[in-house]
């Protein structure tokens, strides 16, 4: 694993350590996503954190907020030292599922509910169309959000607007295999009008040379990355206990989590 | 109303480029030509509801103006988890456009009746509800909110009154009479048949077309021995709380002219279910005469 991808892990865990609260599994599976998204992707920086042509980012998955949060820090927008006494904290800017009305940029959607953040990013990719901005919006989706109708509403009205500047990116850990049979996602995303990609969702490579190709469509289809990952990708702890979908680790599991990290 | 809202968005996605319309599958007829001629801005989505609004409120949070239309039980009890994160906890500024409410779709049965809209929507802190009595009242409200940022949603009426059409203002009630005896609430499309039963009686009469935020502060002005009758054509209890806390404390006496909260299991027409449901002038004055006697 990159440096960087051990890094972004170790201050997840550090976070959710501090707040006492998280989505670990689901956090491990998309850091790698997000952070090819901010570093080689998406036109955004802090000093464009406001710009009216930026990039947009939009957590559907808001369970993955912990993702964000570390990849904010490396890039300079957030501090960890003002983020880890805070987050969660009742006055806090901080919540763990992003809070649009805390912020002034950086924070781009308010997270929480699943099934809302496909639709609210088709909307911000519908107004780039209209307003003729050249701001390209990405959406970070969870395999098993897609069970929500909404998703499906908001694909139709992607692919009927032609918008293709929206990258739907399927963070397709196989938390839907739990639940139901979705059969395959990529056949249906494509059937709905979608340019697909299907990649291995921690190959920081392969997510960049995927996002870049998409981006060269400019064919009036939406896009779609279908990202193979894998549930507390880093820590073999956490890959083989799903008790780590919702918790926080203690002092002791803190130290065993980052070193399972650094080694792997 | 309906031909003047949706002559009122005609103009407005001709002449003001940051707005949008989108309609869920009604009303195209009366808008054709603009759906024709500007495709990106004004749109029949097709038949969806929940995502719709989040869509909108992506585009609000772009800083476009978007406006839409639907049958209003699928507007705002569809969506309702929309309604309360994408729009009202975000303070993202969308309009919506419901017709049918409570039962102008009188033989479609109970999926297209929607009673409850005032009371689902006062529950969501944030949103501003509308219900103008004539076509006349709508544009002045419209106009006067579609740009304020916040969740507005409108009920647009089939049965407007007829008699009196006066110049209304967004929060603000409309002093028609006064009077010291009690206080008639009346709000929308009821204002008619309240000013037939009220006229040269020592009532006030106050007119209510902005709902959410309630003006609190004019009721408060007239107490009349906190006998107050509210003649509303949704569900009882809409505002009551309202007119409580508009009194604040002090004991008040309220009667109500409202659709009962029950399931309604029937059709036939619009005047069926207002004498079904106690909702005529005769059943006005009843319960005023009933609100003056008593102690």
């Amino acid at each position: 694993m990159q440096e960087i991808s051990k890094k972004l892990r170790k201050e997840a865990l550090f976070l959710s350590h501090k707040c006492k609260d998280g989505n670990l599994q689901s956090v491990f599976s998309c850091l790698d996503i997000v952070w090819t998204l901010y570093d080689k992707i998406m036109n955004w920086s802090p000093a464009k954190a406001q710009d009216d042509n930026r990039d947009f980012f939009i957590i559907s998955k808001g369970q993955a907020t912990l993702a964000l949060y570390p990849v904010l820090i490396e890039k300079g927008y957030f501090q960890m030292d003002e983020i880890a006494p805070q987050i969660g904290q009742f006055n806090s800017r901080y919540c763990i599922q992003t809070d649009l009305t805390k912020f002034e940029g950086g924070v781009e959607n308010n997270a929480g509910s699943l099934g809302h953040g496909l639709p609210f990013a088709t909307g911000i990719a519908n107004a780039n169309k209209i307003k003729k901005s050249p701001s390209d919006v990405y959406v970070l989706c969870g395999d098993g959000e897609f069970c929500e109708g909404t998703m499906w509403e908001a694909c139709i009205f992607a692919a009927a607007k032609k918008l293709d500047n929206l990258t739907v990116i399927v963070d397709d850990n196989n938390s839907v295999g739990a639940m139901v049979d979705m059969g395959d996602m990529r056949q249906k995303l494509e059937a709905f009008g979608f340019d697909v990609e299907v990649v291995n969702g921690h190959d920081m490579d392969a997510l960049e040379q995927a996002f870049k190709k998409l981006k060269g469509l400019k064919n009036g289809k939406p896009k779609a990355v279908m990202a193979k990952t894998v549930r507390g990708y880093g820590s073999k702890t956490m890959m083989e206990n799903d008790i780590w979908f919702h918790k926080s680790p203690n002092e002791e599991e803190l130290e065993l989590l980052s070193r399972e990290v650094e080694q792997s | 109303m309906r031909r003047a809202f949706l002559a009122r968005v005609a103009d407005m996605i001709k002449n003001e480029p940051d707005t949008t319309f989108f309609t869920v599958d009604i009303g195209m007829w009366a808008i054709r030509d603009v759906l024709k001629d500007y495709p990106d801005r004004c749109t029949n989505v097709g038949i969806y509801e929940d995502a719709m609004f989040s869509i909108a409120a992506g585009m609000a949070r772009r800083g476009l103006v978007p406006t839409i239309f639907g049958i209003q039980p699928y507007l705002v009890e569809r969506t309702l988890e929309q309604i309360k994160m994408d729009l009202a906890y975000q303070k993202l500024g969308v309009n919506v456009i419901g017709t049918g409410a409570a039962v102008d779709y009188p033989k479609y049965g109970y999926s297209h009746y929607c009673a409850e809209d005032v009371h689902v929507i006062k529950a969501i802190p944030g949103c501003e509800f509308i219900a103008p009595g004539t076509a006349k009242q709508f544009i002045q409200l419209f106009n006067q909110t579609y740009r304020d940022g916040h969740p507005t949603f409108f009920r647009v009426s089939d049965h407007p009154n007829k008699e009196y059409d006066i110049d209304v203002e967004f929060g603000k009630a409309a002093v028609m009479q006064e009077g010291k005896q009690a206080t008639v609430i009346a709000v929308s499309v009821m204002l008619d048949d309240v000013m037939q039963v009220c006229k040269g009686q020592d009532v006030t009469v106050l007119y209510y077309t902005t709902l959410e935020p309630f003006d609190t502060e004019t009721l408060a002005k007239y107490y009349n021995n906190g006998k107050i009758l509210i003649v509303e054509p949704e569900f009882e209890g809409s505002l009551t709380h309202d007119v409580i806390k508009a009194f604040d404390g002090k004991p008040v006496h309220i009667e109500e002219v409202a659709f009962p909260r029950e399931i309604f299991r029937n059709y036939g027409s619009y005047d069926e279910k207002i004498a079904h449901y106690g909702l005529t002038k005769e059943d006005i004055a009843h319960k005023l005469v009933g609100l003056l006697t008593s102690n």
